[in-house]
């Protein structure tokens, strides 16, 4: 994967330089929006990470500019501001993900790593998670290369949690996804959660709950 | 000649509507003597060529009562009988006249700025050289005064002067005379004594004094005496030395005026320095502005009678004169004092009760 | 916002000129009749000058009264102006016995001069006249009949005289109004000084210059320089309170960057690679906790000094209580806890507030909960409908404070009696500021003795939505 880091702080772009090569990446990293600019309209990255506060201009409006031209490569905003207007205004402009400053570096990989799936995703129709996939054209779900077969509503349900895997998937959109817009108690959704738990043991993968907000898929850490 | 001056008249008259063609009409009532006025008008008319003088000449009582004829108002009106042009000006039947040459005549010979005085003639007695054989001719009205006495039965009717019942002019002299001393009266006294014979104008007692009749007469006009006696050699005229009467012909535009605009230019010519220097040069009727030189000025005739001209003032005080009592009073007291020591004389119809002199002409 | 709205002298002038030009117009107005008075009285009294001299000449003959107009009476009419004059003697029968016009006098009018002389306006011929008639009680051995005498002029003269008198009131008056104006502006010069002095002073005076003001005012200027003067108090309180909470904030990021300097610099000296990972360990947490307190002070700052309440809002509660729920449980710092959101009531409740704020507010409450408490403690947030507020609360089973240090959990920097945790005690400051400023009322308790704490936020209703 190509990553443009636009980034005047020489510690940070370091920083972030030396945390995304490892997971595969090719980093190019610019501290001026000039530069910057140039980059991207010559060549294709797959992911802008990008600094509001640069010295020659606000990045909210390299953001613009790119969303004019119809370049619908995914940005994730960096700022030290966190200010909600900030945050709100590029999300309007087409931001798709915000970090505030300071972060962790565990942090940003993982919203690296959900916005380069999704990417992918765009790209080969193919939802993946870890060792677990979904094509959505043939509705087949493969577990580690060995096809899953499932009831239609835990395929449902595991398509909405890959869709949003590494973060909460909200309660309300998969009780949607599975039942409809209907009325349903409150464990109905919860036994299905538990079938597809037992399904996953061992698989290195796990759903965990968010009482009251909804469900994540994630990997079980060590 | 005056039937001859007369027709004249009347044949403008009559050809007035005729001269349709002129554009620029203008009618000019004057109690003044045409021949006296020739030069004048002539000089007028050179000036104004494209206005049509009608200049209509008619006795000082005529003249007043065309003032008053609504149907056929005059343009301008001229006469020499002070009292009755006051009169009419007062009543508002003149309109008037905002000129340069108005604003600039001198205040003592205009009223309102609607009647000037534009000449300045003096009045004066004059002799016969019959008169200088027998008696030293008086220079001043005390010297007449002495002399019609003294000289009682030699100047039995030879003494001639102004009727105050038939000639307007005449009725202003005296009243004039009577304001200026109470021995007005013993002079009039002494005439009534001699047998005075009272004309109705300066002319007849020209005529009189060159035919013989007269010796001697009072409050002659000076402007038509001095020219008679340049023609007359046996006629004098005598500037009186103690004071002199001066009259001024009046005129102002009628307030009717059909043709206004040439009536203004008719005035003001009269007024300007050009009309004054005809005046003073080919008329005898004295100019009254001092800045025109010539044998007839007003400033001239200072010059050789000295400061004893009074003119007779142009005021509201002329009114008085015109005043029907007042002059009912006046004439009562020169019927008495003229009668007091003569016989009277029926035969000469001055004691009559006549008190209207407008049937008169004045000449 | 200043705005200018015309100038003082402006002011007062057009009121001068509006009261002058009033009373101007009244003075004129009174003026012109005046004259006009004036200049009657005096031609007046020449008319009655005539009509005595007129009676001075009267005399009785054979039983009738004769009179020789006197011609000075005629030049008394005519005065300078040379009016047009008219006179007449009339007997007791109303038969002219002298006169000059044939403007005829009306038994009316005879009627009331026989019991006083009169002055009368005619018209004559399309000219205005002024008439005047008396009546005289002549003795004459015959008879005593009375005999009226009527004189008269044309107005030309008394119009040229109230013309001239008017002309002189004017020109007094206009006088009287420019020397009235330039003292009117000298007054205002002087009037004005105690305001040019001020602004003056005010101009001189340096930027950070809050001491009071030093200057001699008239009483009417008196508030707006005690105004000034209490300004200037607020100001000065206003740049010590900052002054001072600046120097405490610096202070308190000095110290964790002091341990971040030491701590690198043992690492420094040392060979032991175990050393540095401790110390690159310790580095790293203290970075967080400095950087954490940064913001903490931004917001409080922000808080504390952005004195104009950005614009407010109506605002479901409940949906930002579930965004901000949803976005901390993400996160990687609450990893470790039990995030979670108790049932909420089913419609949305509304608030008038600001969201940045109320975000700030729960934030802080979450990642107070998040520091106080030990991994796997379990953190609940959740809203009750009571009648007149809405309660936000966020509970949580951890350790809790004891009572006697609840009280204190406001005031900057404390940090609830402990030292132990890191974080600066500013969360809950931030807090009590958000909850003043959304007129919002907080309650910290601890159930019971095991510990657990719960913060309970009440916000009164958004009113329209009530009213609704």
């Amino acid at each position: 994967m190509r990553l443009l880091v636009i980034e005047d702080d020489p510690l940070i772009a370091r920083s972030l330089e030396q945390a995304l090569t490892p997971l595969g990446n090719t980093v190019d990293v610019f501290t001026h929006h000039a530069q910057a600019r140039e980059a991207l309209q010559g060549g294709h990255f797959d992911l802008v990470l990008l600094d509001l506060g640069l010295p020659d201009g606000n990045g909210l409006t390299l953001l613009a500019e790119l969303r004019q031209r119809g370049d619908t490569t995914p940005v994730l905003i960096l700022t030290a501001r966190d200010g909600i207007d900030d945050r709100v205004e590029g999300l309007d402009l087409g931001a798709d993900d915000y970090l505030a400053k300071p972060f962790s570096l565990a942090e940003l990989e993982a919203r690296v790593r959900a916005l380069l799936r999704r990417s992918q995703q765009r790209a080969d129709n193919r939802l993946m998670f870890g060792p677990l996939a979904f094509d959505a054209a043939s509705g087949v779900a493969t577990l580690d290369e060995r096809v899953l077969d499932l009831p239609r509503r835990e395929l449902l349900l595991l398509e909405g949690l890959l869709l949003h895997a590494g973060s909460i998937t909200p309660r309300e959109a998969l009780e949607n996804r599975l039942f409809g817009y209907g009325d349903v108690g409150p464990n109905a959704l919860e036994v299905y959660i538990s079938r597809l738990r037992k399904r996953l043991k061992d698989s290195g993968l796990r759903i965990r709950t968010f009482r009251g907000l909804g469900y994540r898929l994630e990997e079980e850490t060590s | 000649m005056p039937i001859r001056r007369v027709a004249l008249v009347w044949l403008l008259g009559a050809l007035a509507p005729s001269l349709a063609w002129a554009d620029n009409p203008l009618v000019v009532e004057a109690a003044l003597d045409r021949e006296v006025a020739a030069p004048l008008l002539d000089a007028f008319e050179a000036a104004h060529p494209n206005i049509q003088l009608t200049f209509r000449d008619h006795s000082t009582l005529e003249v007043d009562a065309r003032v008053a004829d609504e149907d056929n108002p005059p343009d301008v009106v001229i006469s020499s009988a002070m009292p009755w042009q006051m009169s009419r000006v007062n009543e508002g039947y003149a309109q008037r006249l905002e000129s340069p040459e108005a604003r600039a005549w001198p205040e003592w010979a205009k009223w309102r700025d609607e009647v000037f005085g534009f000449t300045f003639e003096p009045i004066v007695m004059a002799y016969r050289l019959d008169l200088a054989r027998h008696m030293l001719p008086p220079k001043t009205h005390a010297d007449l005064h002495t002399l019609l006495t003294q000289h009682r039965e030699t100047l039995r009717d030879k003494v001639t002067s102004y009727s105050p019942v038939r000639s307007g002019v005449g009725y202003s002299l005296f009243q004039q005379d009577a304001r200026y001393t109470t021995r007005f009266w013993d002079l009039v006294t002494a005439m009534g004594a001699t047998g005075t014979n009272l004309e109705a104008n300066t002319r007849s007692m020209l005529e009189g004094l060159s035919e013989g009749r007269y010796w001697l007469g009072y409050n002659l006009l000076g402007s038509y005496a001095m020219v008679w006696a340049q023609s007359h050699p046996e006629v004098f005229v005598q500037v009186p030395q103690d004071y002199s009467l001066v009259m001024m012909r009046m005129a102002f535009i009628h307030r009717d005026a059909p043709h206004p605009a040439a009536a203004r230019a008719f005035l003001d010519f009269l007024l300007g320095r050009e009309g004054q220097r005809v005046i003073a040069g080919e008329t005898p009727l004295f100019s009254v502005r001092s800045d025109v030189v010539g044998p007839y000025t007003a400033q001239r005739l200072r010059d050789q009678v000295g400061e004893r001209l009074y003119p007779i003032p142009l005021n509201a005080s002329l009114l008085a004169f015109v005043d029907s009592s007042r002059r009912a009073s006046f004439m009562e007291r020169w019927q008495r004092e003229f009668h007091r020591l003569s016989r009277p004389e029926p035969s000469q119809g001055e004691q009559s009760t006549e008190s209207h002199i407008d049937k008169f002409p004045q000449r | 916002m200043i705005e200018v709205d015309g100038t003082l002298k402006s002011r007062l002038a057009f009121w001068l000129l509006a009261t002058v030009s009033a009373l101007g117009v009244l003075l004129l107005v009174e003026a012109y009749f005046s004259s006009q008075r004036a200049a009657e009285r005096a031609y007046d009294s020449q008319l009655e000058a005539a009509a005595l001299t007129i009676a001075e000449a009267i005399r009785w003959e054979g039983g009738q009264p004769v009179v020789e107009v006197p011609s000075a009476a005629l030049q008394i009419l005519a005065t300078r102006h040379q009016e047009r004059v008219f006179y007449a003697v009339l007997d007791a029968d109303g038969h002219t016995v002298s006169g000059n016009l044939d403007l005829s006098i009306s038994p009316d009018w005879r009627r009331r001069v026989s019991s006083q002389p009169t002055w009368l306006n005619d018209s004559y011929h399309g000219t205005q006249w002024r008439l005047y008639g008396r009546e005289l009680d002549s003795a004459g051995w015959e008879t005593q009949d009375p005999v009226q005498i009527w004189v008269g002029h044309t107005m030309s003269g008394r119009k040229a005289l109230t013309e001239v008198l008017f002309e002189h009131a004017v020109t007094r008056f206009v006088i009287m109004v420019l020397l009235a104006g330039i003292l009117m502006l000298l007054a205002m010069r002087v009037a004005l000084s105690p305001i040019r002095r001020l602004r003056h002073q005010l101009r001189q005076r340096d930027a950070d210059d809050m001491r009071p003001l030093d200057t001699r005012v008239p009483e009417e200027m008196r508030e707006m320089a005690e105004t000034l003067d209490s300004l200037f108090t607020r100001q000065r309180e206003g740049r010590e309170a900052l002054l001072r909470f600046t120097a405490d904030a610096s202070h308190q990021l000095k110290t964790p960057l002091a341990g971040l300097q030491t701590t690198s610099e043992l690492a420094l000296q040392s060979d032991s690679p175990d050393a540095w990972r401790q110390a690159l360990a310790e580095v790293h947490g203290s970075a967080g906790r400095t950087s954490r307190l940064a913001s903490q002070l931004l917001s409080l700052a922000r808080l504390r000094h952005a004195m104009e309440a950005s614009a407010t809002a109506r605002i479901d509660a409940l949906a930002l209580l579930h965004e901000t729920a949803f976005d901390w449980a993400q996160r990687d710092v609450s990893q470790a806890h039990d995030i979670g959101l108790a049932s909420l009531p089913a419609s949305p409740q509304y608030i008038q507030g600001e969201s940045w704020a109320l975000r700030e507010l729960l934030g802080n409450l979450i990642d107070n909960a998040l520091r106080y408490t030990p991994p796997g403690s379990v953190i609940t947030l959740g809203a009750v409908c009571h009648a007149q507020t809405l309660e936000v609360y966020i509970e949580d089973d951890g350790p809790g404070v004891s009572s006697e240090t609840l009280a204190y959990l406001h005031h900057p920097f404390e940090r609830g009696g402990r030292q132990d945790t890191e974080g600066s005690g500013l969360g809950l400051a931030i807090v009590d500021s958000i909850v003043r400023r959304h007129e919002a009322r907080m309650q910290v308790e601890s159930p019971d003795e095991k510990g657990g704490l719960i913060v309970r936020l009440f916000f009164p209703y958004f009113t329209q939505h009530e009213e609704g």
